[in-house]
């Protein structure tokens, strides 16, 4: 029961995950692989937070969604002025910047060996400490997480989005702030990701820089492509099936050395298969 | 304050890369009518909307619009200045219906960005359904009432045109560019297009409009602008303009 | 004496850097895909090598077959992939998507196949010092990616083949009407970009040894070296690759290695908000 409760509580904070790249890939339309970076950033700045004593839980996780957001925003603000392909260089070197960091800054992260011992998330008298109680913490963020993303995409504001994404010109002929738009989706995809990152830093009270890397970033990816671009049901569908993939491998003997390439290796291949053969995913929208 | 500093366009030069596509190109225009920008094929009039309203940065000159100046400034800021524009390939957006194409172009709009949005979801709700009661009335004024809730891709090429008209009303603009708003319409529908142009007219809103078609010209311009090579070479009466034979050798290398 | 060290190593790495750069920029340029595979290409070709020389095979045949058989390879992902998606009207992202997809499924068979870890390379030409202080397999990389570059400059002005790159690259629209055959030319270019990656793959992997995921690294700062240089200058490209690994070089006096890759992003953000369209830009 507790590896389901384990299961279903990563796949509720990928589905936070899937959100906010589904915003800023799906619907906006921005090349990103630097999503894991911003996940990693709301980790570390919580673990740091809770192990230090610095503040609690829900002003912590306010802090990693501030921040993330501000980077989210300073990241893709140069690049949307100019051409597209920019972009997936700036994705890239923020990434890998990022995993530079979190190796490197050890007095702040802990290095390569990671930030163990995170307390368990506190707030309102309760204590988050079991995997029941984990799992109830990121099924409610979740449930949160896709409500807001409902009411976004609803609202006028996701009406303008996907007109930007159809034709930005005509959008811009008609008097709307493209940029402006662009930069608060953005923003909202930060806010989501750091959020996620908080709460998987309370849940496995472990993180080290290889659960944030690029790898984790085309996870992210491959999320969204195969369960589905720019639909709510697809942020779920994805993380449903990506995450019980390492279960389904586990009845195939891989030896252990190969057993992270060979997932990898997957996720690219479902990757190629899918813009190629379902662009659409399984229940999205064509990317 | 003259009615000739309503619009007025003094000295712009556009090239791109071998081509001068506007040259020393200037005119003014005054409110309240209907002005036909015509010539030849590659005279610069798409390119001359591209230079008004922002999606080109002229080489050199000024554009002005009542007391603004226009020059340099982007298309979302000139828009709200006044002067917004349609295109000739119509970029109406393909995956809304009609009421949905006029009300994605109303301006102002309460939950256009994300706090209000999440924070205040019955107001959001409620202006919406003002909007669309805004929208359903400018639809109502370009007579396409009957197919509101119809996509776009089920419309006519007539209805289109309509609608893409009925899009630029609802940014609020007083002067609308309109880039060849009956191209490829005959018969009724090309007859429902000139009246709403007169229509439009009546309740003060000024047209500048691209347009190929001497009849249209004939039948409902208060002016005439003749460009050629970039430059504007004459501005008149409809009259003055077609009988010119100067022009018409220019225009058709013949007669009209 | 460091800093002299610094300064020459950074040229041989640049120059090998430049052959990356040039080998992207035609590819980039002429299809306009954001190839990321890329960086898988130029990494296989180290493994390639590898194997062939573990075979016996003397290293310059080793060099050759690889960058055969990753011109083959290359081709293959544009006749397959690429114009498959073109064809279908895919959406510029999914393309970047498909690409990535590419590059995973590469780095990873690599890493299953031969090892996730660093593998040493020892060829024939290792460890033998040679003047400046640098190795045999050093020197030959300064003079094959130079010559690699010089060749690339002359074949892109001269040949016809290479006059009919540059105008299908000028000119996509037109060159479809006027039967300049772009999708054949595709096929032509993905192949000799791949080969001349091949090259400085393995003889960086010859020089540094093996590991299948630094290549996304290299291709980063390639790709920064050719926006830096302006899209469209063979010679920007190179230059500026030279220019930016001799930095990161020089900058070791100051910090550690693993910020380097800061020192390179930085540079490219300040292209980006001062001066987008590069340095030798053509159009």
């Amino acid at each position: 029961m507790d590896f389901l409760f384990s299961y279903l509580t990563l796949v509720a904070i990928f589905i936070i995950l899937s959100l906010s790249t589904n915003l800023l890939v799906g619907i906006v339309g921005i090349f990103s692989v630097s999503q894991a970076a911003i996940f990693g950033l709301g980790a570390y700045i919580v673990g740091y937070c809770l192990v230090n004593d610095v503040m609690s839980f829900l002003p912590a996780l306010a802090v990693a969604a501030l921040a993330s957001l501000v980077l989210n925003v300073l990241i893709t603000l140069p690049s949307l002025r100019v051409s597209g392909d920019y972009f997936v260089v700036t994705s890239f070197g923020i990434q890998l910047l990022a995993t530079a960091a979190f190796t490197n800054l050890t007095e702040i992260t802990g290095g390569a060996s990671g930030m163990p011992g995170i307390p368990p998330a506190e707030f309102f008298g309760l204590s988050f400490d079991s995997g029941f109680k984990n799992f109830l913490l990121a099924a409610i963020a979740a449930t949160i997480a896709s409500l807001w993303f409902a009411l976004l995409m609803r609202a006028p504001f996701g009406r303008l989005l996907r007109a930007i994404r159809e034709d930005e010109l005509a959008v811009a002929a008609f008097g709307k702030n493209v940029l402006f738009a662009k930069v608060r989706a953005a923003a909202i995809a930060g806010v989501m990701a750091g959020a996620a990152g908080g709460l998987y830093a309370v849940y496995l009270s472990f993180i080290d820089p290889t659960t944030f890397d690029l790898n984790a970033s085309v996870l992210l990816l491959t999320m969204v492509v195969l369960g589905g671009a720019r639909t709510l049901a697809g942020s779920i569908v994805g993380p449903l099936v990506l995450l019980a993939l390492p279960q389904l491998l586990t009845f195939i003997d891989i030896p252990t050395t190969t057993a992270a390439a060979v997932r990898q290796g997957i996720y690219g291949l479902l990757l190629i298969l899918f813009m190629v053969f379902r662009p659409q995913g399984l229940v999205g929208e064509k990317l | 304050m003259s009615a000739t500093t309503y619009l007025t366009i003094s000295g712009v030069n556009k090239r791109f890369g071998g081509l001068q596509a506007l040259r020393d190109c200037s005119f003014s225009i005054g409110p309240g009518k209907i002005i036909c920008l015509v010539g030849p094929n590659g005279a610069g009039k798409t390119t001359v909307f591209n230079a008004i309203t922002g999606f080109l940065k002229a080489d050199s000159g000024e554009v002005s619009f009542k007391e603004h100046r226009l020059t340099g400034k982007r298309p979302q800021a000139i828009v709200r200045l006044g002067v917004a524009r349609t295109f000739q390939n119509l970029r109406l957006f393909t995956d809304l219906t009609a009421l949905d194409n006029v009300v994605s172009a109303l301006p102002d709009q309460f939950g256009e960005e994300p706090i209000g949005a999440t924070f205040r979801p019955f107001r959001t709700s409620r202006a919406q359904k003002a909007l669309r009661d805004r929208a359903a009335a400018i639809l109502s004024d370009v007579e396409l009432s009957a197919r509101s809730d119809d996509f776009v891709r089920n419309l006519s090429y007539g209805e289109q045109k309509l609608l893409s008209i009925g899009r630029v009303l609802a940014t609020g603009a007083e002067l609308l560019l309109l880039d060849e708003p009956t191209s490829g319409l005959s018969g009724d529908a090309l007859e429902s297009v000139m009246a709403l142009l007169r229509r439009l007219r009546e309740q003060g809103r000024s047209q500048l409009v691209v347009e190929h078609n001497t009849r249209v010209v004939q039948q409902i311009a208060d002016e005439v602008l003749f460009l050629h090579q970039g430059h504007v070479m004459a501005q008149g009466h409809p009259q003055t303009i077609i009988a010119d034979p100067a022009l018409a050798e220019i225009y058709f290398g013949g007669a009209l | 004496m460091l800093a002299l060290n610094l300064l020459i190593n950074g040229l041989v790495t640049g120059c090998a850097l430049g052959v990356v750069a040039v080998s992207f920029q035609l590819a980039y340029s002429t299809t306009r895909i954001f190839h990321v595979a890329h960086a898988g290409i130029y990494t296989l070709a180290g493994y390639l090598a590898f194997s062939m020389v573990e075979r016996g095979l003397p290293d310059p045949f080793a060099i050759i077959i690889a960058a055969l058989i990753c011109a083959a390879l290359g081709a293959l992902i544009q006749y397959a992939l690429y114009a498959t998606l073109e064809r279908r009207r895919a959406s510029h992202l999914s393309v970047l998507i498909a690409s990535l997809g590419v590059l995973a499924v590469i780095q990873n068979v690599i890493s299953a196949f031969y090892s996730p870890n660093i593998i040493p390379f020892t060829s024939a030409w290792r460890g033998q010092m040679m003047s400046l202080g640098l190795t045999e397999v050093q020197v030959a990389t300064l003079i094959v990616c130079l010559a690699v570059f010089a060749a690339a400059l002359l074949f892109a002005r001269l040949t016809p083949l290479g006059k009919r790159i540059r105008a299908v690259a000028s000119n996509p629209f037109l060159a479809e009407i006027t039967r300049l055959r772009p999708q054949q030319t595709y096929i032509i270019v993905m192949a000799i970009a791949s080969a001349m990656v091949a090259i400085p793959g393995a003889l960086v992997a010859m020089d540094l040894g093996l590991q299948p995921y630094n290549g996304t690294t290299v291709l980063l700062t390639a790709t920064i070296a050719v926006i830096a240089g302006g899209i469209g200058s063979l010679t920007g490209a190179f230059a500026l690759a030279v220019l930016i690994t001799v930095l990161q070089n020089l900058s070791l006096l100051a910090i550690s290695g693993e910020w380097s890759v800061g020192i390179t992003f930085f540079i490219f953000l300040i292209f980006m908000l001062f001066r987008p369209t590069g340095l030798f830009a053509q159009r």
